[in-house]
């Protein structure tokens, strides 16, 4: 019940959002900022709530991962706003959250938490790690839409809504890259971790290593060849591309991300 | 109380030849509205002359009558033929002349929608009028409520943000593709006066260092002294693009000067650290093929006009936010002064009132000397009762006449019924 009140805030908080993108006006960007944070108060209750309920960490199924990592996103969305200052970040976030929060009902059905055999505190490490990781590598993925919007609007030499609401290139290349930063050490650990705990093949594994590998390069051609901007945005939307893949494979193959 | 006006002409309905016949210096402006003031046909006066408008705002109560002596005053001092300018002039009463300020003071009635000089030029009107002491309770409450819409309006709407010349739209630019200016390197090539006037702005903001090229030596170096910025030779362009952030061009040599494979060249040094053309020159100086460098982004003065065209539509959206903003306020203050025509009525119908009901009082304890303190309090509390209860209807019934308009007539209603003395404000 609150996991859906909670959804229902995130899908009103997208609405008012994108229609701030569009119309400009100040009171529905107030409007769209109460209701993310609504949402998320709502999920933390209902994410403690569920904790106190089954006496264990509420993300040791991968459905109640993926609300976590929700959580974690929203929170860090709400943050870089104010850091960054961009006020249209909220727009570029939320639908992902929103189709996150939505994706779990594709999952199977059958999926249940994680075997009382398997606990152990590297479990928790790694979930934790990996859902940190996808939280900040959700806000590389809305900074490079958003710089390729902006950049587009600049080639084209033609001013429409979001050369006035997107802030600058400098500002959101800074954004893409803080956010990989931020994510890609998470995801690393997070994966080795993973890696020797299964200590087997496993088509998360394999399709997760996948974007490490996309993030390591976008990180590597930052140092090397100072790759920023129009490329960077790209691999940060490739990169994302892999994670959704990962999240897919957890929902609906069997193995030990499932049962 | 008069009636509140606004009577004048502007940049829509007047041409500039008859703005400018009207044109006066400050002190001509005192020697007017002293005169006009002093016929004793406005109890208040300010006039506002810009380059733009004439208006005279004031209180009268005979508008009509008040608009044709102040303009003939205006026109005697300039030798103007009043009835040459009187279709021209429009006049505005009431709510519509609060309106009427408010816009003029927020910069919406402006020839150029949100231009920041208006407001200054408001102020030293009413200060102007102020040292002259021309100015009452209304007037003064009007321009003391119009400033703080227009700050309202400035601050809560874009009507006054983005760049509507092209030098200026070349600065906001930058800004979205470099976010801040601090230290970022200009090159200027190129001595023209509008390539000048562009890193002038760009320095303005924090740009640093300036680099300029041209083909004469003698007039790099002496742009560069202007421009408190480094000349160098026009062979080392290459090199320097290399370095710089925006490169700013005005040469109007007949050849593009700056090539694509130049650029390209230089990029793959710049390790693609994004380049900023911004080509003022006619003919053009950067060939148009290098906007499809990547990270590479040339306007050329079309590209520029454009972005200044997008950024007045834009100025007129905000208007319209401004507008309704602005219509809301109109509609409080004119509430406010409505409240203020009935407010002392109601405290002079409740002086009196009181002071009987006080005198009533004295009189009955002073025929009961033993009278309990209990019976006292009695006394009172049944008298402020009787007092408040019959004065309860009354007072509510005029609060709704002044929202009705018509505070007017009942003031006048209830001075006559209680015998109560009119206070001249």
């Amino acid at each position: 019940m609150l996991f859906t009140l909670a959804l229902i805030a995130y899908v009103l908080a997208t609405g008012l959002a994108l229609t701030y993108l569009i119309q400009r006006e100040e009171g529905l960007y107030r409007l769209a900022t109460a209701a993310t944070m609504a949402g998320w108060v709502l999920q933390t209750i209902a994410l403690v709530a569920r904790t106190v309920e089954a006496g264990r960490p509420p993300f040791w199924s991968f459905p109640e991962a993926v609300s976590v990592s929700v959580w974690a996103a929203v929170l860090l969305e709400l943050w870089a706003e104010r850091q960054y200052r961009i006020k249209a970040l909220g727009a570029f976030v939320l639908p992902v959250v929103v189709v996150l929060s939505i994706s779990k009902t594709v999952a199977r059905p059958d999926i249940e938490a994680i075997a009382p055999a398997l606990h152990n505190v590297w479990i928790t490490v790694h979930v934790v790690l990996a859902l940190l990781g996808i939280a900040a590598f959700v806000l590389n993925f809305a900074g490079g839409i958003m710089y390729l919007l902006q950049e587009r609007q600049l080639k084209a030499r033609r001013p429409g809504a979001f050369y006035y609401r997107l802030p600058s290139l400098e500002a959101l290349d800074r954004l893409t890259f803080r956010a990989l930063t931020l994510g890609f050490p998470f995801l690393t650990v997070g994966l080795i971790i993973g890696a020797l705990w299964a200590g087997r093949f496993d088509p998360l594994i394999a399709s997760s290593a996948v974007a490490w590998v996309i993030y390591a390069f976008t990180l590597a051609g930052r140092a090397v060849a100072g790759w920023r901007g129009r490329r960077a945005a790209y691999f940060a939307i490739l990169g994302f591309a892999a994670l959704v893949l990962t999240l897919g494979a957890g929902f609906l193959m069997p193995g030990p991300h499932g049962s | 109380m008069g009636t509140l006006f606004v009577a004048g002409l502007n940049h829509r309905t007047a041409p500039v030849a008859a703005r400018e016949q009207l044109a006066l210096e400050a002190d001509k402006l005192r020697e007017i509205l002293t005169d006009v003031f002093a016929t004793g046909v406005l109890s208040e006066v300010m006039i506002l002359a810009t380059c733009n408008r004439v208006e005279v705002y004031g209180v009268a109560d005979a508008p009509g009558e008040a608009r044709a002596r102040a303009f003939r005053h205006l026109c005697q001092q300039r030798g103007v033929e009043l009835s040459g300018i009187e279709p021209m002039l429009y006049t505005k009463t009431d709510a519509e002349a609060v309106q009427h300020a408010f816009r003029v003071a927020s910069s919406l009635d402006s020839m150029i929608l949100g231009e920041p000089q208006i407001l200054g030029q408001v102020k030293e009107a009413f200060a102007t009028a102020q040292s002259c002491q021309t100015v009452g309770p209304t007037l003064h409450g009007l321009w003391t409520k119009a400033f703080a819409v227009a700050k309202k309006v400035r601050t809560e709407t874009d009507v006054a943000r983005h760049a509507v010349s092209v030098s200026f739209a070349a600065v906001e630019l930058a800004r979205k593709i470099f976010g801040g200016l601090e230290g970022r390197a200009v090159l200027l090539v190129g001595a023209g006066e509008m390539g000048e006037l562009a890193a002038r702005h760009l320095v303005e903001q924090g740009a640093f260092p300036i680099y300029v090229a041209s083909r004469t030596w003698s007039r790099a170096q002496h742009l560069a002294r202007a421009l408190a910025g480094t000349a160098v030779p026009f062979a080392d362009l290459e090199a320097t693009m290399a370095t710089v952030d925006i490169v700013v061009t005005s040469a109007g040599a007949p050849e593009p000067i700056i090539r694509r494979d130049a650029v390209q060249r230089v990029m793959q040094l710049r390790r693609s650290r994004p380049l900023f053309f911004v080509d003022i020159a006619v003919p053009r100086d950067v060939e148009a093929g290098v906007n499809e460098l990547e990270n590479v982004f040339r306007y050329d003065i079309d590209d520029l006009k454009q972005v200044v065209d997008a950024n007045l539509r834009e100025r007129e959206r905000e208007a319209q936010r401004a507008e309704a903003m602005i219509r809301n306020e109109v509609e409080r203050f004119a509430a406010g002064r409505r409240d203020r025509e009935v407010v002392p009525t109601i405290v002079s119908l409740r002086e009196r009132i009181e002071s009987i009901r006080q005198a009533e009082v004295a009189k009955a304890l002073s025929r009961m000397p033993d009278a309990s303190p209990e019976t006292r309090q009695t006394l009172e509390a049944l008298s402020n009762a009787i007092v408040n209860k019959i004065l309860h209807v009354p007072i509510t019934k005029l609060r709704e006449s002044s929202r009705s308009g018509h505070g007017g007539s009942w003031t006048a209603f209830v001075h006559e019924l209680f015998g109560l003395r009119r206070d001249e404000p």
